[in-house]
């Protein structure tokens, strides 16, 4: 059940009295609106994001514009509070016609809040995500795989702009659908390609931690026989006379170990 | 200065090839465009997309010794001839480069320093976490008082085979790598333990407290030193392993390979 903090000043006030606490309410909004600001600063400050969102595009645009990102989301912050402090001073005063125009607006802000700030994080890390993954890739100089870190980004924006159209109010029913084929997809597509990757894994958690076999020892493994040299998640080598093999683990389960004793 | 001038023109004229040591972006720009020379970027990371690159493991406080390993990197990779004459930049009292000096690549005899690193079995990085942890104990000892230690990288299963446990193996069942810090921490801890540490080709700590069995026959090591460099030396003679020493008495770190000692290094120094 929602107060209607308006209605309750102006049973307690006169009219005059009404008008005295609605430009009290106008400056404590004020106030209030610079604290938040202030501490919004502080925890952003505080909690790293400054050095987190360093270097990213959006936070260049917002350097460009004389601000931060730091800035822009601690201002919006402030802004918010200050509006609904007018929207309830206006509110008490009885200026205008309320019912029409600003109850709606009132519970419109916070979503529209929300959604900026949705689209602000979402920019930034997509951003980071994008450098994140081109940075794990740098290594592999291939030119199709600087295509990934630009899916990655576009898949995280897509996401951020599907929350901000969601908090405004618009049927995003069509988009998510879209989402939902997307991640089927893609999961299903790694399912295909790292099936043997994930038998594998799972076959080598289970060596790791029972280890049946470890370093030195002389072990056959699916005809190849010889001494154990490593053994990680994904493979074990063993290596005999001049010839290593890399046998996937899952091979190991498949077909059994010979432990070899003299 | 014309003197200074004519002598830094006569150290540079007719070089083969032209060392850089972790040079700046715009300084290799500069250098890249020079013609008649080879120019070698030898650094930790090539950040210059350099096309002759030699990987430094180890930040070589001594200039010889970073001379010494870019050289016979860049003879190793066929980047430079045997009889070149080569000419280095390097930074030896700040980050950028305020020396140069001059060298003929077969000035040194072959110490195989680099071969230590790039053409081991076990990866470069790995060898260089060893050296650190090595060198780290070195210079602070065991709760301050010296040790000795003596780690076997690499070709694990075969060093396993040569060696039998002295207790029971503290780290059976663990899946720990040098480099992370707790497992610093950790070997710090072990190295009261007699024998050697085992570890693989990937870096896993396979084992402490083994005894090595290597045939000593033939393994020339220097006068003088003890019974551990003497089982290091033995066991890289035997195996496809590097081992790498840290000295109780006189307080060195020495690297074995293939029986031979390749480098000494001096904690305090380093």
């Amino acid at each position: 059940m929602q107060i209607d903090w308006p209605e309750v000043v102006r049973a307690v006030f006169s009219e005059q009295g009404a008008f005295v606490v609605s430009v009290g309410v106008l400056v404590f909004g004020v106030l209030f609106s610079y604290l938040v600001w202030r501490w919004t600063r502080s925890l952003l400050n505080n909690a790293g994001v400054t050095d987190a969102v360093e270097g990213t595009p959006f936070e260049r645009t917002a350097r460009g514009f004389g601000t931060s990102t730091v800035g822009i989301i601690s201002s919006l912050a402030a802004v918010f509070v200050y509006v609904l402090a007018i929207v309830l001073a206006v509110n008490i005063a009885q200026l205008g016609n309320p019912e029409l125009f600003w109850s709606r607006f009132t519970s419109y802000l916070p979503s529209l809040f929300v959604a900026a700030l949705a689209i602000i994080v979402g920019l930034v890390v997509a951003d980071k995500a994008k450098l994140y993954v081109s940075e794990q890739l740098r290594s592999i100089k291939l030119p199709v795989v600087n295509f990934l870190p630009v899916v990655v980004k576009y898949s995280v924006f897509y996401v951020a702009i599907l929350i901000a159209l969601g908090q405004l109010g618009i049927t995003t029913t069509a988009l998510l659908v879209l989402l939902g084929i997307y991640a089927a997809a893609l999961v299903a597509l790694s399912l295909v390609a790292f099936w043997d990757l994930l038998r594998s894994g799972a076959a080598g958690i289970y060596l790791l931690l029972t280890e049946p076999y470890s370093i030195g020892d002389s072990v056959r493994i699916d005809g190849n026989e010889g001494i154990v040299q490593e053994v990680d998640m994904f493979t074990t080598h063993i290596e005999s006379d001049g010839e290593e093999y890399i046998v996937p683990n899952q091979k190991v389960f498949a077909s059994g170990i010979v432990r070899i004793r003299d | 200065m014309t003197g200074l001038d004519e002598f830094l023109d006569e150290l540079v004229t007719g070089a083969d090839g032209l060392f850089l040591f972790s040079p700046g972006k715009s300084d290799y720009d500069r250098m890249a465009e020079e013609e008649d020379v080879d120019v070698i970027v030898v650094g930790a990371e090539n950040d210059v997309d350099a096309e002759s690159f030699v990987e430094l493991p180890v930040e070589f406080d001594d200039l010889r010794t970073r001379v010494r390993f870019g050289v016979e990197g860049a003879v190793d990779n066929g980047y430079v001839e045997d009889e070149a004459e080569l000419v280095c930049l390097a930074g030896v009292f700040d980050d950028d480069a305020d020396t140069v000096s001059r060298v003929r690549a077969d000035k040194f005899e072959k110490s195989g320093v680099y071969d230590l690193f790039a053409n081991s079995r076990a990866e470069p990085s790995v060898i260089r976490d060893v050296l650190e942890v090595a060198v780290e104990l070195g210079k602070k000892g065991q709760k301050g008082k010296p040790v000795g230690a003596l780690f076997v990288v690499g070709d694990a299963g075969k060093v396993m085979n040569k060696s039998r446990p002295l207790s029971y193996n503290p780290f059976e069942k663990s899946h720990v790598h040098v480099g992370d810090p707790i497992v610093n921490v950790m070997l710090k801890e072990f190295s009261r333990l007699d024998g050697a540490f085992v570890i693989s080709d990937s870096g896993k700590i396979v084992s402490a407290y083994r005894y090595l069995e290597p045939s000593a026959e033939g393994v020339d090591i220097p006068k003088g030193l003890g019974a551990r460099h003497m089982a290091a030396g033995a066991i890289t003679r035997d195996t496809n392993a590097i081992a790498i020493v840290l000295s109780e008495s006189d307080g060195l770190v020495r690297a074995f390979k293939a029986g031979e000692l390749i480098l000494e290094l001096d904690p305090e120094a380093y």
